[in-house]
């Protein structure tokens, strides 16, 4: 095939979200969220949406805050890290080189590095494949023992930074993300930009905020009725819902917000378009940027842009 | 880096009125162009010039299907691959087809034309890129955002599915074997979803049907009505595949040629392992609530 290069990102792998009560967000995560338990580990616990076939797409480690230690990104060539390393370094940002095993259990061959933004990257080969609980051979369409909302996987990742402009460009021209939409400011600078590996709107988004924030994990659910269902779920046991059910205008999604014990914003998301590498990104002025979030209510609630972690 | 996904299917229709009014009314496709003994629809939310191409001919049938792939230089890359498995490879000039730039053709082991694609004519979805609502206002009939897969016969499934993997990249998803351990059932996809194109064994270069992407099981409930409404004959469905896991409904345009929509599957990463289904379980495979295979959808194509 070509030469120019390789298949570089897949997609989002996982988060390592902090929680000050590991207990207890365990109890929520496995719960409420309905996800699986894959290893505990001391002050970590890692964590699978139910058809993903990879060990893990949450770590929850303790700490005395909440807020996102890390993501990661996944790599299915592994000669891809080091090509995607050398791109990197070229921006002057030093990347850090990991052996599988050495950032925790089931971790591949991985290069982590501090993204202008602020958040720990880490590009990653090679986790631990341990299935998803579904035979091979003549299997279910899902397993019948599933608790809580039981998202099937991750989806993608929101994260906060002052200079948007400087993160996009780095994500296209150095990650070789493409940008599926931006919400651009009267004086023309992106207050929020979605960017994607998987031909879905976005595996990742930047909102304007302080450098390091994170404001919410989003797993995917397979329809708008599952929305619904999640709803009751956060209801039924006392979880503090943010925002939704409601769709938004960028992505054409539809979500439901809602935090964790400790903190830590969650969506659950479904719907969307699918997005080819020729096609220009969607534009939103800053005076539709309301309907760009909400599209029901045509405004964001300020718990929505201001409460981050 | 190749193949993307499916472009486009064309097929034979023996009334290009009746097709028209079908395509626009029913399925809620737009024309994006029309020629003499030609007509190209596209989806409502694809930007690309057409999914579905259909020319006057006596016969029912299909002439060929399509696929896009991500870059210029993909072309010559695989007219060499294709030559080198055997196959001669036709390059198709730009402005030679409708709709699209230089394309290369050839014949897949299954007896099919294939074409890939890179240039497309790029007419817009019906959404602006500015302050865009989530849908698009004035659809009518089922009006799908996308074409999803196709499905075709092969006398030789694993021959067919041999060469979509080895030559063209596709990964096997999942299989049905036979009591012997042969392959007659086999799903390939390039865009990380259950299928991009299936073989079932069958006549070599027969169209089982192509499919429209829903976005969820109440869009194909909403589909069936529309069908009912319309007169349409409903093949099988709304149900469920246990291959795929995806949601369906099967029915025919005025034509006979089958059609699809689907909801639903799953998201398959390039070192997905294959699921297996076997022969004794193929009724739960193909219909998830029956258990069992309708003659006719075993036995009509076209």
């Amino acid at each position: 095939m070509s030469a120019r290069q390789g298949s570089g990102i897949l997609r989002l792998s996982h988060a390592d979200v902090r929680v000050p009560d590991l207990e207890l967000a365990l109890a929520y995560y496995s719960e409420v969220v309905g996800l699986i338990i894959t290893a505990h580990d001391g002050d970590r616990a890692y964590l699978k949406a139910w058809d993903e076939q990879q060990h893990h797409s949450l770590i929850l480690t303790r700490a005395e805050t909440y807020g996102l230690n890390s993501l990661a990104f996944k790599v299915p060539e592994v000669d891809e890290l080091d090509r995607l390393s050398a791109r990197i370094e070229a921006t002057g940002i030093p990347v850090t080189r990991y052996q599988p095993g050495a950032l925790g259990v089931a971790s591949g061959a991985t290069v982590r590095f501090l993204a202008p933004s602020g958040h720990t990257i880490d590009l990653e080969h090679g986790m631990l494949q341990v299935g998803n609980g579904l035979s091979l051979i003549n299997p279910p369409p899902a397993p019948d023992n599933l608790v809580g909302m039981h998202p099937p996987r991750l989806d993608h990742i929101f994260l906060l930074c002052e200079d948007v402009d400087g993160i996009t460009r780095f994500f296209q021209d150095t990650l070789e993300f493409r940008l599926t939409e931006q919400i651009v400011a009267d004086d023309g600078h992106q207050l929020t930009t979605f960017l994607e590996r998987t031909h879905t709107p976005h595996d990742i988004a930047f909102l304007t905020g302080p450098d390091g924030g994170f404001h919410h994990l989003a797993y995917w659910v397979d329809e708008w009725n599952d929305l619904r269902t999640a709803a009751d779920t956060c209801a039924y046991h006392g979880v503090t819902i943010d925002a939704g059910p409601t769709r938004h205008g960028a992505t054409r999604g539809c979500g439901l917000y809602f935090f964790d014990p400790a903190g830590n914003r969650n969506e659950v998301y479904t719907g969307g378009y699918q997005f080819d590498p020729d096609d220009e990104p969607t534009t939103w002025t800053e005076a539709e940027m309301g309907r760009a979030i909400f599209t029901y209510k045509g405004q964001v609630d300020q718990s929505f842009m201001t409460v981050h972690s | 880096m190749g193949i993307l996904r499916l472009s486009h299917v064309d097929i034979t229709v023996p009334d290009l009125e009746l097709a028209a009014a079908y395509y626009t009314e029913v399925v809620g496709l737009d024309i994006s162009e029309r020629t003499e003994d030609r007509i190209f629809f596209k989806c409502w939310d694809e930007r690309d010039h057409h999914c579905l191409a259909v020319r006057l001919d006596a016969r029912v049938g299909i002439d060929r299907f399509a696929f896009k792939v991500e870059h210029a230089d993909d072309l010559a890359a695989f007219e060499t691959r294709v030559e080198r498995a055997g196959a001669p490879v036709q390059r198709v000039a730009a402005g030679d087809e409708i709709g699209q730039g230089q394309s290369i053709r050839f014949a897949t082991p299954s007896g099919h034309e294939m074409e890939l694609v890179h240039d497309v004519v790029k007419v817009g979805g019906r959404l602006p890129l500015l302050n865009p609502p989530p849908i698009a206002h004035g659809l009518i009939g089922i009006a799908p955002p996308r074409i999803d897969h196709i499905l075709v016969h092969a006398e030789e499934v694993p021959e067919a599915a041999r060469f979509f993997q080895d030559v063209l990249d596709f990964r096997l998803t999942e299989q049905l074997l036979d009591g012997g351990g042969h392959q007659t059932i086999a799903f390939l996809e390039r865009s990380a979803k259950p299928h991009d194109i299936a073989f079932v064994q069958g006549p070599n270069g027969a169209l089982h049907h192509f499919s429209f992407w829903l976005d969820d099981w109440d869009h194909v409930r909403r589909a069936a009505d529309i069908l009912a409404y319309n007169g349409i004959t409903i093949d099988v469905g709304p149900t469920r595949h246990g291959l795929t896991r995806g949601s369906t409904i099967y029915f025919f345009d005025p034509m006979g040629t089958r059609n699809e929509v689907f909801s639903g599957g799953y998201r398959p990463d390039p070192d997905f392992p294959t699921i297996t289904w076997t022969d004794d379980r193929a009724g739960r495979a193909v219909f998830y609530y029956e258990g069992v295979l309708n003659q006719r959808f075993a036995t009509v194509h076209t």
